[in-house]
């Protein structure tokens, strides 16, 4: 039987492989997007759960979790400068640290923070040590540089149009392990170089109330989010359009050599976001709850993430709906083209009949046939749609450094098994006409 | 082998006023040779379907040995059918990309009786209707060695009965003759009931008894001696 069903393949070779081709594709696009919905899920929630809790002034909490978590460039509001010192005094929080963000180099974006972030954060250092002064970086797992490099600063990005500042480079001192998140393509620096590279903090605690405007009228000029100036509510982060800046003249006030101070008393300056670990699990929701009134603004990220996988959850909707679509006109065809092609050969399944084939076998003989062709697919499919959800996981990682785990559940397991059920009564349609094919009638055809 | 009764049979086909096939009385001895003969549309194919098992019966009687063919669901057709009859039809019905061995052994191996023994023979057989290569692909063969293949296929289970309609009638007349000469000759080596419908008057005139169709009704039966008398 299985050597008929062969040489029966093989003579129609073509049209088997457009069938196991047409079935390959429709599978594979439903697969892919799947998987590539449920990569993004679980490298998201990878990504956040680093951070209990975000604090940062009213706003977007969309906003304030792509910038603080994923490093998103766009604009924040600033948080008062007072908010950290008394989260670091607060008997709930483990620990608090600003994020300070604006400058990239070589593509990589430059996060101001501090050592009890970096080394809570991460798993350790998989060469150097953690910066002591101001003028040290850390690298993510992420950035390809060397230890020693010399980091110089850019406002925004170069595709921006950002402009080195002419202040003293850092020096790359340490190199993180890989944590999965975002932070990998970070280079990490102390918040109070960031500050003092932007003319803030307690040493320069004077401000124009950004009157200057730097360069050109309408010049794309992406600006630091640190700003001292409460007033001006919006600071614009990398690859924001905007002429407004924090004046020059402030900058190349950093001390290489300076050793970095964590102890942030009342002439801190305003700051985009303040990640918080609070002690206990009530002591987070106490804490959010506190700040969530008036001008701050406190997030737990897995729950902004629930509300994007919401949005996500619809865009996934339609895309296997269009997937489900494609599978069943492929399914319509199949029955279209395979009734034809038994009516094409009764004659030769009827004859099998005739000259002693049993009736069942004659069943098997299509059922099986069709079966392993769109079995095939299924599996070429699942593989396909596999390497797809890959290749869009590394292109996602190389963008935004967030790990998207791709692979397989017993979800999928099922869907293939649901696939499979489908093929067996797919194939059962003209494996029933010619097992009902009279085989006389198919001997006078 | 097996003898064949056939009582008040009548076949009719829906939208038809009179039964294309009525047959009240007709007995044929075991081992005997038959020519079914007649015009075109008499109803020799018919007739062939009935007594081969393929056709429901839905009027009379059609007794092989003690079997009633009308007794038998469509399943136990097929299985009486495979064990008895070894069918040899005009058009060879041979199943192109499989070799002429496997073309033999195909319907044995589908109802899963292809035993060791039953190869064996399937190579015996290619060897008795002259053929050389087993393993040759049956759409590269010539119609001739066709059909020589088709008739190794038939009488692979040492059927009882040989049934062949127009087994000559696609071939020319040379080859036509040596397939005729082999139906007879494998038909009288194992004792098998032969029957054959045909228009080939060389070959009816080789068999022991004529059957004379028209309009569904035997008109004529003639034995042997009196055709050569
Ligand atoms: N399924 C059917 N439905 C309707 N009529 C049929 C059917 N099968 C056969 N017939 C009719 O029965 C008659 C006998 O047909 P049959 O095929 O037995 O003739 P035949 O003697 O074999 O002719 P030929 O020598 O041309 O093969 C014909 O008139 C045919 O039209
Ligand atoms: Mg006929």
């Amino acid at each position: 039987m299985i050597g008929f069903i062969l040489a029966d393949l093989r003579r129609l070779w073509l049209g088997g492989a457009v069938v196991i081709l047409l079935v390959a594709l429709a599978t594979a696009l439903g697969v892919a997007v799947t998987l590539q919905e449920r990569s993004l899920r679980l490298g998201s929630a990878r990504a956040a759960d680093k951070f209990d809790l975000v604090i940062g002034a009213a706003g977007s909490e969309t906003q304030l979790i792509l910038s603080s978590i994923f490093l998103q460039p766009a604009p924040l509001p600033l948080v008062d400068g007072a908010v950290l010192s008394k989260l670091a005094a607060d008997p709930r929080v483990a620990w608090a640290a600003p994020v300070g963000f604006g400058d990239s180099f070589a593509g990589y974006p430059i996060v101001g923070t501090t050592t009890s972030l970096v080394s809570s954060t991460t798993s350790g250092f998989t060469e150097g040590k953690m910066f002591a002064l101001e003028g040290e970086a850390l690298l993510g797992a992420a950035v390809n540089l060397p230890l020693g490099a010399e980091i110089k600063p850019m406002h925004g990005t170069a595709e921006t149009g950002g402009n080195t500042h002419a202040s003293p480079a850092y020096k790359v001192v340490g190199k993180l392990q890989p944590t999965g998140t975002p932070w990998d393509r970070a280079i990490l620096v102390p918040i109070q170089a960031v500050w003092h590279v932007h003319g803030l903090g307690e040493e320069h605690g004077h401000h124009d109330e950004g009157e200057h405007h730097e360069g050109e009228a309408g010049q794309a000029e992406p600006v630091a989010q640190i700003s001292a100036s409460q007033g001006r509510k919006y600071a614009l982060a990398l690859g924001a359009a905007s002429s407004r800046h924090v004046e020059e003249e402030h900058h190349g006030s950093v001390d290489p050599d300076a050793p970095i101070v964590e102890t942030f008393g009342a002439g801190t300056p305003g700051l985009p976001a303040i990640l918080v670990k609070p002690k206990t699990i009530a002591d987070a929701y106490r804490l959010r709850q506190e700040y969530r009134t008036g001008s701050t603004l406190g997030v737990f990220p897995g729950e902004v993430l629930t509300g994007l996988y919401a949005t996500l959850g619809d865009a996934k909707m339609v895309l296997s709906a269009v997937a489900a679509g494609s599978q069943g006109l492929v399914a319509a065809a199949l029955v279209l083209v395979t009734v034809i092609h038994v009516g094409q050969r009764r004659r030769q399944i009827g004859a099998l009949r005739a000259f002693g084939a049993p009736r069942g076998s004659v069943f098997l003989i299509v059922w099986l046939e069709l079966f392993v062709l769109v079995a095939l697919g299924v599996g070429i499919g699942f593989l396909l749609g596999l390497g797809a959800a890959h290749i869009g996981s590394q292109v996602f990682t190389a963008k935004s450094g967030v790990i998207l785990p791709v692979g397989f559940t017993r979800e999928d397991l099922r869907l293939a098994l649901i696939l499979l059920g489908f093929a067996a009564v797919l194939a059962a349609v003209p494996a029933l006409l010619a097992y009902r094919q009279s085989p006389a009638t198919a001997l006078r055809a | 082998m097996l003898p064949l009764k056939i009582e008040s049979l009548a076949v009719s086909f829906p939208g038809l006023a009179t039964p294309v096939l009525a047959i009240d009385n007709l007995a044929i001895a075991a081992g005997s040779r038959i020519a079914l003969t007649g015009g075109s549309g008499s109803g020799k194919s018919t007739l062939i379907n009935i007594i081969a098992g393929l056709e429901r019966i839905r009027t009379g009687r059609v007794v092989w040995g003690e079997q009633n063919l009308a007794d038998l669901s469509e399943g136990r057709r097929d299985r009486w059918r495979a064990a008895n009859i070894g069918l040899v039809m005009q058009d060879f019905h041979l199943f192109p990309g499989l070799s002429a061995l496997d073309n033999i052994l195909l319907p044995a191996r589908l109802s899963r009786v292809a035993s060791a023994d039953v190869i064996k023979r399937a190579h015996m057989l290619l060897d008795t209707v002259g053929l050389k290569r087993p393993e040759q692909h049956v759409e590269t063969m010539s119609r001739g060695e066709m059909q020589r293949v088709a008739i190794a296929r038939a009488i692979l289970r040492r059927p009882g009965v040989i049934i062949a309609d127009e087994p000559t009638a696609s071939l020319d007349l040379e080859s036509g003759a040596a397939v005729g000469d082999l139906l007879l000759s494998v038909a009288s080596y194992a004792g098998s009931t032969l029957i054959i419908a045909t228009h080939d008057q060389r070959l009816v005139e080789r068999l022991d008894r004529r059957l004379l169709l028209k309009g569904g009704r035997i008109t004529g039966d003639t034995d042997h001696k009196e055709i050569a008398a």
